[in-house]
């Protein structure tokens, strides 16, 4: 019949008119997100070691990080992520030996203000060495410094040498180090 | 009591004027201008919230909930639209003929008042109850061409000018079987007044007699008001947005609103002369004559919106095709046969 096709659309159109909707009023109900959502990070400082791995491996040169030598080991000072630059590629959470910095659900980090945008995730004083090095690196440094002392200390007294950007350069130039070249 | 509403208000405004000694004809002037502008607010009103209408109409037809946060269920939203817009400036083309320009978004709302004065809203409630009052509203239905044109003359705009020509060749070609659809009904009630082509649907709504003639009319007035399919006019991929493409804020503005004006002239015509106007259908009369009314016209505006989110817009040769090869021919057909059919009628003697 001549209209056939009229009909037949307005029946669709009305079938949707009718039938359940699908938006999700956002600021009050949200999407599950998965677990391997890629939305703020989120960083345990006393797990990084200043290794410099992920700043190295991030592509848009997002990450900031600034560490002084506390005794014999770094001790990061300052982790700001320049965040509009960012593009969660997820470079940084892989290279991470020690899982210190991971990727959380949140993902409202718009801001009003441009200033607003960086990630500040550590700043921080360095806590300043005691002239008795000896009786003070326990208490001086801090709970946060000792672990890591206590556990690495012996094994990985050369890798803070390795992850600063110069000498690790400086070995993978005189090929004692191949594995970090791609890096 | 709520039958009575709108003709109580009129009575105890006359009353109140009769007792401050206004003279008889003072009283009947200022009760003509306050209903014509209470259709006015009507229209108004009405206006800004069918768009907010169509808005939800397209929402639900797409699986979402269309504007929801402006005031309670999105009410407020249309409002604030206008609101925005009258705030915004009207720019004016530097080659563009000024007075014209302005002039057509200003009168664009004149032809839907004028024809609302005329149309019964329930049972004694018409501003003014004219004995062609058919004519009368076809005549200046078909005057909103001028107001398009002008606009689309004055912008000094290719697109806006093809626009309003487009208007034009549309309505006039639409305007043809839209009159001679109606004849039919004419011809069976042998008068043009509103009121009495109402009352003579007591029995039997003109749907039922003239069929066809509804379809003819029903298609021909949503071409007339240039909504989807036949809304060629301001076919954004063709011709940007036609006589509009130059107006700006309030202007544009106007013009948005006249259309959803002119969505509710066609309902409201088609609601007189076909669905019976005001009358209660299956005896229901305790439901004022009024809200019947509006019933039937937002029933048909709904239609209409349902239309413009099914289908898509044809093309030009197709729309004058239509309406020249089909329509014209049709509506005269049946023209023909309501002749032949009440001839039968009186030779058999009812």
């Amino acid at each position: 019949m001549f209209g056939n096709g009229l009909i037949k659309g307005l029946r669709i159109t009305w079938k949707e008119f009718t039938s359940k909707k699908f938006t999700v009023q956002y600021p009050e109900e949200q999407h599950t997100k998965p677990e391997r959502f890629h939305g703020r990070f989120v960083f345990d400082a006393d797990k990084c070691i200043a290794c410099n791995l992920c700043a190295n491996a991030c592509p848009n040169n997002v990450i900031e990080l600034k560490s002084e030598k506390v005794e014999k080991k770094k001790f990061l000072t300052k982790y700001v992520m320049n965040i509009e630059y960012c593009l969660f590629c997820g470079m940084c959470v892989e290279a991470c030996n020690k899982d210190a910095i991971n990727f959380s659900l949140e993902h409202d980090m718009s801001q009003y203000n441009y200033d607003a945008i960086p990630l500040i995730l550590v700043e921080r004083e360095a806590p300043k060495p005691e002239p008795k090095p000896e009786e003070a690196t326990p208490e001086a440094s801090g709970e946060k410094a000792e672990p890591k002392v206590k556990g690495k200390g012996k094994q990985k007294e050369e890798t803070p040498a390795a992850s600063a950007d110069k000498s690790a350069s400086d070995e993978v130039a005189a090929g004692k180090a191949p594995e970090k070249e791609g890096q | 009591m709520l039958e009575n509403l709108f003709t109580n208000i009129a009575g105890l405004l006359r009353n109140l004027l009769d007792s401050a000694g206004v003279p008889p004809l003072w009283n009947d002037v200022t009760l003509l201008v306050v209903k014509l502008v209470a259709i006015l607010v009507f229209i108004l009103i009405n206006a800004l919230w069918l768009v907010l209408m169509e808005r939800k109409v397209a929402g639900y037809m797409q699986a979402r909930i269309g504007p929801n946060r402006v005031g309670p269920w999105g009410l407020l939203q249309t409002t604030c639209d206008i609101g925005k817009l009258i705030s915004k400036e009207i720019p004016i083309p530097k080659s563009a003929d000024k007075i014209l320009f302005l002039l057509a978004p200003a009168l664009v709302f004149v032809p839907p008042l004028m024809i609302f004065a005329a149309i019964p809203f329930g049972k004694d409630m018409v501003a003014l109850d004219l004995n062609i009052g058919l004519f009368y509203v076809f005549a200046l239905a078909s005057l909103t061409t001028i107001i398009f044109w002008m606009g689309g003359w004055g912008s000094n705009n290719k697109y806006s000018l093809l626009g309003s020509m487009r208007v034009v060749a549309q309505m006039v070609s639409y305007e043809l079987p839209m009159i001679l659809s109606v004849l039919g009904v004419i011809m069976l009630v042998g008068s043009m007044n509103l009121t009495e082509i109402i009352a003579a649907q007591q029995n039997m709504w003109f749907i039922v007699t003239q069929p066809i003639a509804f379809l003819i009319f029903f298609i021909a007035a949503v071409a007339e008001c240039n909504r989807t399919p036949f809304d060629l006019v301001e076919g954004e991929s063709e011709i940007i947005n036609g006589p509009y493409t130059e107006y700006g804020g309030m202007g544009f503005a106007m013009f948005f609103l006249a259309e959803y004006a002119s969505i509710m002239i066609i309902s409201a015509m088609a609601t007189t002369i076909f669905l019976g106007g005001w009358l209660a259908p299956f005896g229901l009369t305790f439901i004022p004559s009024w809200l019947w009314f509006f019933l039937k016209m937002y029933v048909l505006i709904f239609v209409v919106m349902w239309f413009r989110w099914t289908f898509p817009r044809i093309r030009v040769d197709q729309l004058m095709g239509f309406g020249w090869k089909i329509l014209v021919p049709l509506s005269l057909a049946n023209v023909f046969v309501t002749g032949i059919g009440m001839y039968i009628y009186r030779a058999i003697g009812w």
